[in-house]
Parts: structure tokens; C-alpha cells; sequence
């Protein structure tokens, strides 16, 4: 048997969130984890990187406005998984000569794989995102989307549902088949990669 | 061979038989006993020794398994034929069109006329293909809005349509401002059109010489006029041979006439079809010919106004210069893979335009064989549901691999470092264990058989056991069923998970299974990995007590079939050839269920239920052999 690491490598929150000690999670109160995810080592998540309230004082098109914080910077979902050394960086823009920062959306059963990093607007369900991959401000990644390994998915670019990117820059490849992301299958692995965390 | 260990792939067996063939099914049903009733070419090419194909084993790396082997989620399957169906047994029926950068759907009367690309905003980089986005130029925002000029700009390679010139004046409706800034295309169609009716009796001509007089008297003009744009001469051309069709096809009741033209427009070829039917004419044309007049000849375009287009005599001189010139260099010219998408005379950079990106699609699939439908997508670009699904993970049992953590103590072999055996270099000759685990997602429990060659195929010979090869899996039943059995489920789940921690307490037992939960079963799978052909030397020479006649079976036997394709090595033996030195066993699985016959439920026979079976080759790709003995 291994030696037992010290305390156990993972904080394990109310609602299933296994986050590493060693992960680097910058303005935690601006993050939102949907419970059940996984947060690996030397993962940096910057939370820290909001838009700033005093240019937007009547921000209702934000959905967490509700919440304690004034605005959500980076909202996981249920079952993501976030690799060793992966970066997870709100997306910013220069709009009217101002630069903000807008949310990072990420949705449940996502895979962010090792030093990729995420500057996106949204990544939808079930979205694979291969290691080393970079995906640029602004970028859409819809429902069932796959960057392969490497990938670099230029800014602002829209990844429909069902495709394959790859390349620098990023095309469309291929398509996913029907099967993709069925409990237990290709892309349905979230709920088992979860199971074996930290174990 | 692109995905990580472990993996699964299954064979469709419509690579082996050209034509779906109901009785290679009964042939199955008739001899159940036999281990591979799906061989290939059993049925039709039974001029080969039959018995020999009959128990050829499935070999993952010959070149027609490409062919062949799918990752199961790729897979649909037929309920009507009872078969799976890979990408290459269906057929696909479009739904709709959709922009893959605004999702917006557009509809198929517009496909056509919009070139198949998107009409709205959205480019794509001519020089790097990245989606270019609308950009202002000045900062200056009046009552809140900003002002233009617009530039499309490239967010990855900094490209800007400033770098050809172009500017927008509004943010919206960028394409149809573009093909009015870049191509005459409106104003030289109607150029073309109304030169094209002056001249449009000229068609009619019966000889070519005849013609090119009239064409050398009015070629002054035409010359003189802007030559019009790649777009406007295509149109003009397009229009010009379908006249030229048209003439020269006299009538459409003569058949020789719809002859001719059928090789031009599918129309023509159905009237030719028709009038097969109308015997009555074909007879009478043939019987009476009458002495036709002179068949008017097509002839080809000759003027800028038919889409002609002459380039000038010292054209290719005026752009090798430019390519030699200073300015230009290198880095002005246009690649080959950013002409293949422009207009076919854009050689320079300064050339490329904005592309607008090119729409895909939404499909639905049919069985080949049985045109049922198979899988229907729901019609907005936006959605993820489908209708209808028939994937092949709901049927076939979904198996998944995974190492036992600790390799139990083998004779000769001291317990290794409780570590995960490390798939990307598996240690030749060292016992390894395997946990395959089958999920059932039927309703109904099924009985599964597992054959597999006991040596895989090739020259890395590995020795493959399949601890308990008849096994049963439960039915799958309703999640709400598994809720409510309270916390039973939630055990099961951690002690199948716990396997892989206190694993090494439990031995492996021939002809029973690891573990078992409600709707999946696990077996354990033995796998000493065999040598590489090159390291293996050293490796078979000092393991001579373990294996040494195989390994020497191995060598001898397939010497002189393998050939050396890099043609590097003076021994072929000693040349590892690309991925051989990947671990693949192929595995066939047999099911058996017994399931409610669906289609004759008011015919009441004897048992409502239907014996049904499946039957199919899997490959598991278990890892990497390393090539060295010692890890």
C-alpha cells in the first residue's frame, strides 16, 4: 500500500467537491462549484478576475446577482473535472475602451484535460477538452463538443454540438458519434472519474 | 490507435460480406456450437477450404480490420434486421443546414443560392481559417452606439481586411457588402445578361467557322468592356451552355435528340426514359427516318459576354515578376492550401478574401438494408435530443477494461510494487490481470459466451486467458428501481470501486466471475504479453524455461511471411514494425437473450418471448509492450 498522503490529497466539500490542497483557486467566493467536482493539483482558477461593479451597477442580465457576491466570475457544473495544471481564466474583452472581465460558464460532465487552459464564455455538457489545449476569450464550446489534445481554439470561435476541433488554429475535424456521452461510454466517464478520485 | 489505453473497439461485420446476408444468420442460429460463426466469406466465397475460414480468428492488425472497427459509440443498431450498423450500413438524410458559427438554420431553399456558406456575418480567415470577427475601426461611440468603419479582423493571426483594402460601413449584412465591394457580380450580371440577349441568336449557329467571323467582328467591344468577375463569368457560362443544350437538342420527343442531351441535363435523360414507354414514336423514328436536317453542333463560349475569359499574353510573366520582386517574397504569395478555397486567379496574399463559412449539417440515418429509420436528430440546429436513437450501447453489453491493481504472486515472479501496471509499457513475459467489466442496458439478462485465440495473432505472440468465458449479466431495470432499494446499490457500487484497493486479497479463480452487480459482470482476463521481435532476444533467451518453444514457434513460423516495410534493418525480424507493439486481443463475444417478441404480439403463440442472438468480434487494446525485460 502507498504510503497515506498526508490528511488526504482532497477536500471534500457538503455537496461532493473534491478539491485539491494543492490547487491554486484564487477568489473563492466568486466561484461557484456545482458539487461533485473534481479539482486536481496546481489547477489555477482565477476567480479573483470579476467584472468590476462600478461600471456595471445595474447588471441583470447577470443570473447570480442574487447570490452574496455581486457577480459570479467562474460557475462549474455537476461532475467536471479539472486536471492537473489546467487553467481556468474568465475570458476578458475591450468593450467601448473599457476592459471587463465576463463569467466563465462551465457545464456539467466537463473534462478539462492537463495544462489546458480556459478562457472560454461558455463550455457547454459533456465537453471534453483534450490536455495542453487552449481555448481563446470569448469561445463557445456547445453541448457534447471534443477538443482533441493540443488543440488551440482561436478566440471567440463557436464549436457546435456533436464536433471535433484539433489543429492550430482549430477546425472542425469530424463529429462525435450518436453513442457519445451514454453513462459509462466514451464521454459518459464523468460519474466513474469522480468514483476514483482521491481513493 | 489514437486513444489511451484501455480501449474497446467492435468489428461490423460488414466489412466480411459485401451484401447484408440474412442466411450468414441462420448459418449462426443452425450451428451455435461452432466458436466463430461470422467468419469471413463463409457463405458466398466457400470455394476456399471452408473449414479453414471457418476458424480463422479476427486478426486486429490486418488492414481490412480498419475497415471494420468502430469505437462503440459510434455504432448504431437495426431492430428490425437485429444487427449492429456502422457508419458504413446506414444512410444519412439531411434535416437542416446550420451556420457552425452563428447556429442559426438556413432553410434549403437557400442553400443553393447561397453557395452552401453562410449569408449573415460570419468569415473565416483566408490566411489561417480562424472566424474573424466584426471589429470598429475608431473608438468613437455616439448615443451609446459606435460608429464605423468596419473591419473584419482575425483574432489569431492578426489579419485584417484592412490588409486588402476593405471597409465596412455598417456592422450587419457583411456579405452582401463584401461581394459588392470585391466582385462586379451584380453589376456584371446584368452586363452579361443584356449582352447575352443581343447576341443570343449567334447560338444558333450551325458551324463553329461560322461563327468565329461573327465573333471576330464584334470582338472589339467586348474587350473593351471591364472584364467581369469570377462569379459574373461563371454565371454567364452557366447560362450560355444551357442554351447551347437547349438548341441543340431539337425536340424532346425525338429520342436522339433527348440522347444527346441526356448527357447534359438528368431532365433530358427521363424524357429518353419515357419515351422508351411510348413505343408507338420510338418506332415510327425508327422505321420512317425522315432526312433530318443538319444536327445543330454545341459549340463553346467564344466572348467575355458568354463568360470567356482570355488572359492577357504576358500574364504568367507579370506574375512570376511579382513573385520575384522584393516586396513580394515569400510571404506574399498564397499558399496552396489558401488558394484552394479563393477564386482560382488569386495567387497573392493581397488576393485572398474573406471566406464565409461553410454551413453544416444535421442528419438523420436509415438502415441500409431495411430503410428503417435509425437514429432522427431533432430539427433545430441548437438541439442535442434526438427523436429517435438506436445506438448499439443499448443492446450490446458495454465492456470496459481496467487493470488489477496488483498482479497476485506467480510462481517465479515475486509480487511487484503494488503499483498500477503502467499500460504504456507492459513488461514482456510478465503476467498482467485484467478486469472486464460487461454492463448490460437491456431489459432483458443475458447470457454471454467470450472466445479468444489463446495466442493473439502476429508476431508478438501474447497468451491471453479468459478466466471464466460463460458468464451472465442481469437485467438492466429502472433507476428508480435501484433508488429504491435504498443504500444495497450504493454498496455494491463501492466494493466494485474497492476492488481496486484491497485487490490484491482476492485470487482470480478459473470459471468464476470477479465480481457481479445488478445489470454487470466482471471477468477476470490473464495476459502474459509476448516479446518484441527485436528486444525479445535477450528477453526469450533468458526466460528459455517459460515459453521457450512458442517463442521459437513464433519466429520460425512467420519468418518468411513478414516483410520489412521501412526497409531499415538487415534482419526483418529485428525491425518492430509501426504499433506492433501494441497489445490488441480480439475477442468474440456471443449473446443470448430472450426477449419479448415485439412484432407478433397478437399472434399468440406458445411463449410470448423470442430466443434472439447477437454475435460479433471485439478488440480490447490492452497497452503498450515496452521493448526492454526489465521495467
Amino acid at each position: 500500500m502507498p504510503p497515506k498522503a498526508f490528511k488526504g490529497e482532497y477536500i471534500e466539500t457538503d455537496t461532493g467537491n473534491k478539491i485539491s490542497r494543492r490547487a491554486q483557486i484564487h477568489g473563492t467566493q466568486r466561484i461557484i462549484l456545482g458539487g461533485k467536482t473534481v479539482i486536481q493539483t496546481d489547477a489555477v482558477i482565477r476567480g479573483d478576475l470579476y467584472r468590476s461593479s462600478s461600471s456595471h451597477a445595474s447588471s441583470t442580465d447577470d443570473p447570480a446577482s442574487a447570490a452574496p457576491s455581486p457577480s459570479v466570475a467562474i460557475t462549474v457544473g455537476r461532475y467536471s473535472y479539472i486536471s492537473k495544471q489546467a487553467i481556468l481564466r474568465p475570458p476578458s474583452r475591450l468593450h467601448r475602451g473599457v476592459h471587463s472581465y465576463y463569467p466563465l460558464k462551465i457545464g456539467d460532465h466537463v473534462f478539462v484535460g492537463e495544462r489546458a487552459v480556459v478562457e472560454a464564455a461558455s463550455v457547454g455538457n459533456h465537453v471534453h477538452i483534450g490536455k495542453e489545449a487552449v481555448i481563446g476569450g470569448m469561445a463557445i464550446l456547445k453541448d457534447f463538443a471534443v477538443v482533441l489534445d493540443g488543440t488551440v481554439v482561436p478566440a471567440g470561435m463557436v464549436v457546435p454540438s456533436w464536433c471535433v476541433v484539433g489543429g492550430r488554429p482549430a477546425r472542425i475535424v469530424g463529429e462525435v458519434g450518436e453513442g457519445y456521452g451514454v453513462e459509462g461510454a466514451d464521454g459518459g466517464l464523468a460519474r466513474e472519474r469522480y468514483r476514483l478520485v482521491g481513493r | 490507435m489514437s486513444r489511451p489505453f484501455p480501449y474497446t473497439y467492435i468489428s461490423c461485420p460488414c466489412a466480411d460480406t459485401p451484401v447484408p446476408n440474412p442466411a450468414r444468420k441462420r448459418r449462426s442460429r443452425e450451428s451455435p456450437q461452432k466458436a466463430n460463426p461470422d467468419a469471413p466469406g463463409t457463405d458466398e466465397k466457400g470455394t476456399i477450404t471452408e473449414d479453414e475460414e471457418e476458424e480463422q480468428t479476427f486478426d486486429p492488425r490486418s488492414p481490412r480490420s480498419n475497415f471494420s472497427l468502430y469505437p462503440p459509440e459510434q455504432l448504431l443498431y437495426c431492430e428490425d434486421c437485429h444487427q449492429i450498423k456502422c457508419p458504413r450500413c446506414i444512410t444519412e438524410e439531411i434535416v437542416c443546414w446550420y451556420c457552425p458559427n452563428c447556429l442559426f438554420e438556413t432553410p434549403s431553399s437557400m442553400v443553393r443560392s447561397e453557395g452552401n456558406r453562410c449569408a449573415r456575418n460570419c468569415f473565416n480567415c483566408p490566411i489561417c481559417t480562424a472566424p474573424l470577427a466584426v471589429s470598429t475601426l475608431e473608438n468613437v461611440t455616439v448615443n451609446g452606439t459606435q460608429q464605423g468603419p468596419w473591419v473584419l479582423s482575425c483574432g489569431y493571426c492578426m489579419w485584417t481586411t484592412l490588409d486588402i483594402g476593405i471597409k465596412f460601413d455598417k456592422p450587419t449584412n457583411i456579405r452582401t457588402q463584401l461581394s459588392k465591394l470585391t466582385d462586379s457580380t451584380s453589376r456584371g450580371r446584368q452586363m452579361s445578361k443584356s449582352l447575352g440577349d443581343l447576341k443570343s441568336p449567334l447560338s444558333t449557329y450551325a458551324s463553329i467557322d461560322e461563327h468565329l467571323s461573327a465573333a471576330g467582328d464584334n470582338g472589339g467591344p467586348d474587350q473593351s468592356a471591364e472584364p467581369p468577375g469570377p462569379d459574373a463569368r461563371f454565371a454567364a457560362l452557366k447560362g450560355f451552355y444551357r442554351n447551347q443544350i437547349a438548341e441543340t437538342s431539337t425536340s424532346p420527343a425525338d429520342p436522339l435528340g433527348t440522347d444527346f442531351a441526356g448527357g447534359f441535363s438528368s431532365p433530358g435523360a427521363l424524357n429518353r426514359i419515357m419515351s422508351l414507354y411510348t413505343s408507338s414514336s420510338r418506332l415510327s423514328s425508327l422505321y420512317n427516318k425522315k432526312p433530318k436536317s443538319k444536327p445543330p453542333v454545341m459549340r463553346e463560349a467564344l466572348t467575355a459576354s458568354e463568360g470567356l475569359k482570355v488572359p492577357a499574353p504576358n500574364a504568367e510573366d507579370v506574375v512570376v515578376r511579382r513573385m520575384a520582386s522584393d516586396e513580394c517574397g515569400w510571404d506574399g504569395v498564397a499558399s496552396i492550401e489558401q488558394r484552394s478555397f479563393q477564386s482560382p486567379d488569386a495567387r497573392f496574399v493581397d488576393d485572398l478574401l474573406p471566406l464565409p463559412v461553410l454551413l453544416r449539417t444535421k442528419r438523420s440515418k436509415r438502415c441500409k438494408s431495411c430503410k428503417h429509420i435509425l437514429v432522427k436528430p431533432e430539427f433545430k440546429p441548437q438541439s442535442t435530443r434526438f427523436r429517435i436513437r438506436l445506438i448499439a450501447l443499448s443492446y450490446i453489453p458495454l465492456a470496459t477494461l481496467r487493470p488489477l491493481t496488483i498482479s497476485p504472486p506467480q510462481a517465479g515472479y515475486p509480487t511487484a510494487a503494488p503499483t498500477v501496471p503502467n499500460l504504456d509499457s507492459l513488461l514482456p513475459l510478465k503476467p498482467v490481470q485484467l478486469l472486464l467489466t460487461l454492463k448490460n442496458h437491456m431489459f432483458d439478462p443475458v447470457r454471454v459466451t467470450l472466445a479468444t485465440p489463446s495466442v493473439t495473432p502476429g508476431r508478438v505472440g501474447t497468451k491471453v486467458t479468459i478466466l471464466c468465458p460463460q458468464l451472465d449479466i442481469g437485467a438492466n431495470s429502472d433507476v428508480w428501481d435501484e433508488a429504491l432499494q435504498g443504500s444495497a446499490p450504493g454498496e455494491q457500487r463501492s466494493s466494485r470501486s474497492g476492488a481496486m484497493g484491497i485487490g490484491y486479497e482476492k485470487v482470480a479463480e478459473a470459471g468464476k466471475v470477479w465480481d457481479k452487480g445488478r445489470n454487470w459482470t466482471t471477468v477476470a482476463i490473464e495476459v502474459v504479453p509476448g516479446t518484441l521481435p527485436g528486444g525479445g532476444r535477450r528477453a526469450s533467451r533468458a526466460n528459455n524455461d517459460f515459453n521457450d518453444g512458442d517463442d521459437d514457434d513464433d519466429d520460425d513460423s512467420l519468418d518468411g511471411k513478414n516483410f520489412d516495410w521501412s526497409g531499415q534493418s538487415k534482419d526483418p525480424n529485428e525491425q518492430l514494425q509501426p504499433d506492433e507493439d501494441v497489445l490488441e486481443i480480439p475477442i468474440f463475444v456471443r449473446m443470448e437473450w430472450d426477449s419479448e417478441n415485439q412484432m407478433e404480439q397478437s399472434v399468440s403463440k406458445s411463449s410470448d418471448t423470442v430466443k434472439r442472438e447477437l454475435a460479433y468480434w471485439m478488440v480490447l487494446g490492452v497497452g503498450r509492450i515496452s521493448p526492454e525485460l526489465e521495467g
